[in-house]
């Protein structure tokens, strides 16, 4: 090897690496602010050593390729804490909406209603003729039945709102699974001639980061490089480039469900499989929390239709009526005060006797008497009591899922902070790399241009 | 550990947004003057807050009803005494009236005021107090005492109770079936319309030495029907003392659940503001500290 032209050489790999370090570098630099992006290294090597007389010696540099710092378990953990943090921040803006349907701050709640229901009972006890009496009592009742009623439409209501959030929910986990498909392809295809398709994986992280906030995934990466997603407990989503799309139809009971494609062409309902991202949160809500606090609405409906009804069937109206209903219908959806009642508040049971009519106020204390009764939850708890236990149901609920966002928010933001710690853009560690590279590539010219001088004076040794 | 500005950004905009949410939660504190502003600021306490202001609108129903039987009872009472004033009048003609060398005319005489009595006594009886008869049991609805043509006084009502709740399914129950003011003769009472009826034929009779007779026969049953009216009123007195105790048990519980709903409602405003201020100098040092901290970076040291 000619020494002199070895010089050159050597300068020209230096010149030319050094520069694509620079353009490694000046490529860190301008995405600082990219989401999901992991800087990138550029990977130098001696270059191949050649035997000289004085020894094995190597001229110039070359380099090994670009490599993206990365720490691939971490991916795995942000796309888990990616969908719990999903789910209760789904859970808590759903609940926070409930917490608001029953607020009773605003003196046309629930307690309020059955507190004005028995004491209009009460002043019909003290005044059983009172024509103004009966029909305040008869107002109480309907606003009750209405109270009752409009906070369980209110329910169902939200469930329906849900279920437009979960259908749209669905189509973006479809056009995200699309996504992982397509860039799964070009990473195969980009990879193939041993080159690290490092763009393209960090877009697919961002992707699979964002699919696991919608929908609990499983991820996993293939010898080829390409990942395979599953959902609701190992359903593929996304293998190599296929994709199954998910659908909404309604269910039984007229909610959305999540119907997912079997390979003979049927669908599997995967709802129930569903427990994370915001569509796991949004289920959480939809058929778990707000069935339960229709429940505790159509208990109170129930007493109200059993023991407060059992109670006015048996007495008498002003009239000399018996066996009026108080309340219609059968739970919470459809509790109305009997029309007949609303119509002629005569009919308003308060003597306990055919006789007593109509002064008599026994049947009044006993209808009043069910204010202190334990008659809901097990015997447990009164109308109001009752109606209390909901109102601080959903504000645990609430609380919890406000508490548990909170964390698992959290969780990912500390994830998310080593993640950047491996792979973000510090600016004054590429800065110092710019300064690194900047003077290598100066020197790489001094070089060169020694060469130059060098070959200078050899060529006018010649003439 | 490797950090980078997005870290830093990160990091101060996350204080920022907690400092900002928690100074929210402070001036909504200092707003409303309320510490528990929906169910999940505190869900035990707005559980406690709610059952207590059931408890309070239930306290206040009982309070107002107590308030009305106490005025009933003092409406009967007042009734009962002005009529046993009218029957012992009634009493002591009669013992005028019934003793030797009256004569016919005063006689005569003190028989239109009997009867004026007669007419009060009946009116009295079929009083009415807010808008019902009070002594008619259930019967509220109609006057319980008709006279007919010959003098005779029947009952038109009920049997039946002025019923005021207590608190914890309790009652008081005042008698409103007027036959045992006023007639129950059957039961050993007096018919006290029937006596005056009888004093008014005594003392109009012509036969003046029959009508000393009847006179006479009439004053022990005036004397028991007194004894009677007195019984009724004395059996008035504990109730009207168990609605007045009663009455001022609710009182002070209404405030002491009053003041426990505040305990757990209201906002401490002093100590409110207090957390503010501080949250305050947190935010604005996060900012200072922000704007020294993200601005240099080594470009700014280059050149």
């Amino acid at each position: 090897m000619t020494h002199l032209f070895g010089v050159l050489s050597t300068g020209t790999s230096a010149l030319l690496t050094q520069q694509r370090a620079i353009n490694v570098t000046g490529n860190n630099i301008a995405n600082v602010n990219t989401p999901g992006y992991s800087r990138q290294r550029i990977g130098l090597e001696t270059a191949i050593p050649v035997a000289t007389a004085a020894g094995m010696m190597s001229f110039g540099v070359v380099a090994r390729g670009i490599e993206r710092v990365y720490d691939r378990f971490l991916g795995v953990q942000i796309q888990d804490a990616g969908s719990k943090s999903g789910r209760w921040e789904a859970q808590q803006a759903a609940l926070e909406r409930v917490e608001a349907l029953l607020d009773e701050n605003g003196g046309w709640g629930l307690q309020a209603a059955l507190s004005d229901f028995f004491g209009s009972w009460h002043d019909l006890a003290l005044k059983p003729t009172g024509e103004v009496e009966r029909t305040v009592a008869a107002a109480a009742a309907g606003r009750l039945a209405e109270a009752v009623r409009g906070r369980a439409e209110a329910l169902e209501g939200l469930r329906r709102e849900l279920d437009t959030d979960i259908a749209s929910a669905v189509e973006q986990v479809n056009r995200l699974a699309l996504q992982v498909a397509e860039l799964n392809g070009k990473i195969a295809r980009a990879e193939l001639g041993g080159e690290a398709a490092n763009d393209y994986r960090d877009r697919r992280d961002q992707v699979l980061k964002e699919l696991s906030g919608w929908i609990d995934i499983r991820s996993c990466e293939a010898a080829d490089g390409q990942v395979s997603v599953a959902v609701a407990g190992g359903r593929p989503l996304v293998e190599s480039g296929n994709t199954w799309a998910l659908r909404v139809e309604p269910g039984g009971d007229g909610h959305g469900r999540i119907l997912w494609p079997d390979l003979d062409g049927g669908t599997t309902d995967i709802t129930d499989a569903v427990r994370g991202g915001r569509i796991g949160g949004t289920l959480a809500v939809r058929d778990e929390r707000l069935v339960a606090y229709r429940e505790r609405l159509d208990e109170l409906a129930r007493g109200l239709l059993e023991a407060v009804n059992d109670v006015h069937a048996a007495g008498y109206g002003a009239d000399g009526t018996t066996g009026t209903a108080l309340f219609t219908g059968t739970g919470a959806a459809d509790l109305r005060l009997n029309p007949a009642v609303e119509g002629d508040p005569r009919l308003l049971a308060a003597s306990a006797t055919a006789a007593g009519v109509p002064g008599n106020a026994e049947n009044a204390m006993r209808l009043l008497a069910l204010r202190e009764t334990p008659l809901l939850r097990g015997g447990t708890a009164t109308f109001e009591e009752a109606a209390q236990g909901l109102v601080s149901l959903v504000g645990f609920d609430v609380q919890q899922a406000r508490a548990q966002a909170q964390h698992e928010g959290d969780m990912l933001g500390f994830l998310e902070n080593r993640r950047e710690a491996v792979s973000g853009v510090s600016l004054d560690e590429e800065m110092v790399n710019l300064l690194k590279y900047q003077a290598a590539y100066q020197a790489a010219a001094k070089l060169v241009s020694l060469a130059d001088d060098l070959l200078d004076s050899l060529m006018s040794m010649v003439r | 550990m490797r950090i980078t500005q997005t870290m830093m950004a990160r990091m101060f905009t996350g204080a920022l947004r907690r400092q900002t949410q928690a100074m929210i939660v402070q001036q909504e504190r200092i707003a409303t003057q309320k510490r528990i502003n929906r169910p999940s600021d505190d869900p035990a306490g707005a559980g406690r807050a709610l059952s207590g202001r059931a408890a309070l609108a239930g306290l206040e129903k009982y309070a107002s009803g107590i308030q009305q039987g106490k005025s009933r009872l003092e409406f009967n009472e007042e009734t009962l005494k002005l009529i046993g004033d009218l029957v012992r009048q009634a009493r002591r003609t009669a013992e005028e009236k019934s003793a030797g060398g009256v004569s016919a005319e005063e006689r005569a005489l003190a028989a239109t005021t009997i009867q004026e009595i007669a007419d009060q006594v009946l009116q009295l009886a079929n009083a009415r107090w807010n808008g019902d008869y009070v002594f008619g049991g259930d019967r509220k609805d109609a006057a319980p005492f008709v006279r007919d043509e010959d003098g005779n006084v029947t009952y038109r009502g009920e049997r039946g109770e002025f019923l005021i709740p207590l608190p914890g399914g309790g009652r008081v129950a005042v008698d409103a079936d007027g036959r045992n003011y006023f007639q129950n003769a059957g039961a050993g009472g007096v018919n006290l319309f029937d006596a005056l009826r009888d004093l008014v034929a005594g003392l109009e009779n012509p036969d003046l030495a029959e009508g000393t007779v009847q006179i006479r026969a009439v004053i022990e049953p005036l004397e028991r029907a007194e004894v009677q009216l007195r019984n009724k009123r004395a059996e008035v007195a504990p109730q009207a003392y168990r609605l007045q105790a009663t009455g001022e048990h609710l009182a002070r519980v209404r405030a002491a659940v009053q003041a426990a709903i505040g305990r757990d409602e209201d906002a401490d405003v002093a100590q409110a503001i207090v957390e503010l201020k501080n949250l305050e100098v947190a935010y604005e040092s996060t900012l200072a500290a922000a704007s020294r901290i993200l601005q240099p970076s080594l470009v700014d040291f280059l050149r």
